[in-house]
């Protein structure tokens, strides 16, 4: 497993893991290894109950540098699907390649090596509310082994990153709902991964942090990371321009260029380099036209 | 493996668990403690049956109208043995005010014949001679006209081994139940500190830790356990006995002819390092199926 090996090597100047890099849009040390996409689902089918796919032959490719919002009614396996690719439940058809390795096949030891490259937030945070700031994203790097010294320096770029520059050393518990969360986001973006999964991030938040923690996420993706954003909240949707894959019954629809080109039918395309992310001006309470008659069942 | 970061992790974890660390590191001294009683007795009885083997002692009992003379020569020619420390004629008469002070039976015991209590030569050997000291002495004298039998004492000692054995199978048999006990308290211990602690294990598991990462401070804290319970036992186990020491050792030399011993430092060393294994074993044991994340 060279891919998943990747994930002990060092650089030989910083101490840092080698494997992040690799992964990253226009770092790729492979010549074809850029073109490739970061995700693929194959076929996938999840059942969680006989004869009731959560999942049902799902197929989607997932471009390097994405920003792809994954929505749906609650249950409809959003977040079984995020979970598929971490590796926290297995498919029972099919297969998800992940820089063309197939994830549903690893070992239980190798699980932990595919975590490592990617970055994970979650609704209720998960964060260690009696750690301080600073512990609970120095985490992600204490189990790369990273040395001390580096850990520090990482960990406030990251909480810089995110907003919290200056509060590591706060007890994370005392820290406001939507702090807590970029406190989970800079835990999750800290290593540097190739890929972050973020499962309804906004769910816990008022809609003006749900939004500031939106451009968070875009400013990381900005960076080249690619994002998968779980969400029902259509609010999110559209106000942003990025592909959203649409799961209901188990089933995948999507649109590539946010929820007006669902209108348009423009699912069969191909993936095209996104634009830029918006700035946080833009991200801002920026009005939204009506949604189409076509859409309003979907995300009304 | 990163040691230096198991060992923070685990100071961590003690340090935010400590109340419950204190009350099952306090039961388990409990239990070490019962345990360090039972090799400190076994140690003693060890001790008393060595001193008394080595401290060997043959009776020679001798035939109705054994002349002076020849009893002097005997007591000469035993005298002059190797291992030999004193020889001691005790007649008849000796033998029947001997009994009758030690017996405290009344005047019944006064109304025996003299000639009922046989004279005899007390041998007592020097210290390291012991039971084949004592077989030797028996062998040679036992050829002697007037020497009518020998009490070398064999089968005495022999009860006194099943005794010990008996002791030291009771000994090994509480060491199980403690280690059984440690154990169970340890691995309870761990499951409640790992249920306090269930969602860092998730972070930590969601962030790629492996489970060798995650478990490494558990186990260390459970080592930990076990090793400081065991140390507070043999420490609160010394300073009892060294207390008590001084104040029963002039009765126990008087009575049983040895003095009072601790466990030989091996023993004691044994028992913290078996509380550490047994401890880090048990944690091991208990964290196996939280582990699936």
């Amino acid at each position: 497993m060279a891919l998943l090996d990747l994930g002990r090597k060092r650089s030989s100047e910083d101490g840092s893991p080698r494997s992040f890099a690799y992964f990253r849009q226009g770092l790729s040390r492979a010549q074809g290894a850029g073109n490739k996409p970061i995700l693929v689902f194959d076929g996938v089918t999840k059942f969680h109950k006989p004869d009731q796919p959560t999942l049902r032959d799902v197929n989607l490719s997932i471009e390097r540098g994405e920003f792809v919002f994954i929505t749906g009614p609650s249950g409809a396996g959003k977040s079984t699907l995020l979970q598929l690719v971490m590796r926290r439940q297995s498919v029972d058809d099919g297969r998800i390649l992940f820089c063309g390795r197939d994830i549903a096949r690893l070992t239980a030891a190798s699980i932990p090596h595919l975590r490592r490259n990617i970055g994970v937030v979650f609704q209720d945070f998960k964060v260690i509310p009696h750690w301080t700031v600073l512990e609970n994203v120095a985490v992600a790097l204490e189990i790369l082994e990273m040395p001390r010294r580096l850990i520090r320096s990482r960990v406030a770029e990251a909480l810089e990153r995110v907003g919290l520059g200056g509060k590591g050393g706060q007890i994370t518990g005392t820290l406001s709902g939507g702090e807590q969360q970029r406190v989970a986001v800079a835990r999750a973006i800290v290593a540097e991964p190739a890929l972050v999964l973020a499962d309804e991030p906004t769910g816990n938040l008022d809609p003006h942090l749900a939004l500031d923690i939106l451009t968070l996420f875009e400013e990381i993706h900005a960076t080249g990371t690619t994002v998968l954003f779980a969400t029902h909240d259509h609010t999110l949707l559209d106000q942003r321009p990025h592909r959203i894959v649409y799961i209901d019954d188990g089933q995948v629809r999507e649109a590539r260029h946010g929820l007006r080109s669902f209108a348009g039918g423009s699912t069969s395309e191909p993936a095209k380099k996104e634009p830029a992310a918006p700035t946080k001006a833009a991200a801002r309470g920026v009005a939204s036209p009506p949604l189409s008659p076509e859409l309003s069942p979907l995300f009304g | 493996m990163d040691l230096a970061g198991t060992l923070r992790r685990a100071a961590r974890g003690m340090r935010e668990e400590a109340r419950l660390h204190l009350v099952s590191t306090s039961s388990l001294a409990i239990a070490f403690l019962c345990l360090g009683v039972a090799l400190l007795m076994l140690a003693n009885l060890d001790a008393l049956a060595g001193a008394w083997e080595r401290a060997g002692r043959v009776t020679i009992f001798l035939r109705d109208g054994a002349r002076q003379d020849q009893i002097d020569e005997l007591t000469s020619a035993l005298s002059a043995l190797p291992g030999v420390a004193s020889v001691t004629h005790v007649t008849s008469a000796d033998a029947r005010r001997e009994f009758v002070a030690d017996a405290h039976l009344g005047a019944s015991v006064e109304t025996l014949p003299t000639d009922a209590f046989p004279a005899s030569l007390e041998v007592e050997l020097a210290g390291g001679a012991g039971r084949i000291g004592s077989a030797a002495i028996a062998e040679r004298v036992s050829q002697v006209a007037i020497v009518e039998d020998v009490e070398t004492y064999a089968s005495w000692f022999d009860q006194l081994h099943g005794l010990l054995a008996a002791g030291r199978g009771a000994a090994l048999g509480l060491a199980v139940l403690v280690l059984l006990c440690v154990l169970f308290v340890v691995g309870n211990t761990i499951r409640l500190v790992v249920a306090g602690r269930r969602d860092e294990i998730e972070v930590l598991k969601l962030c790629g830790a492996s489970d060798r990462f995650v478990r490494g401070p558990f186990i260390v804290e459970g080592a930990t356990q076990g090793f400081v319970a065991a140390l507070v036992a043999m420490l609160t186990l010394a300073v009892a006995f060294f207390f008590l020491r001084d104040r029963v050792d002039g009765a126990l030399v008087s009575l049983l002819g040895a003095h009072a011993v601790f466990l030989h430092p091996s023993m004691a060393l044994s028992v913290l390092f078996a509380g550490g294994l047994v401890g880090a074993i048990g944690s091991a044991l208990s964290l196996r199926r939280y582990l699936a994340v």
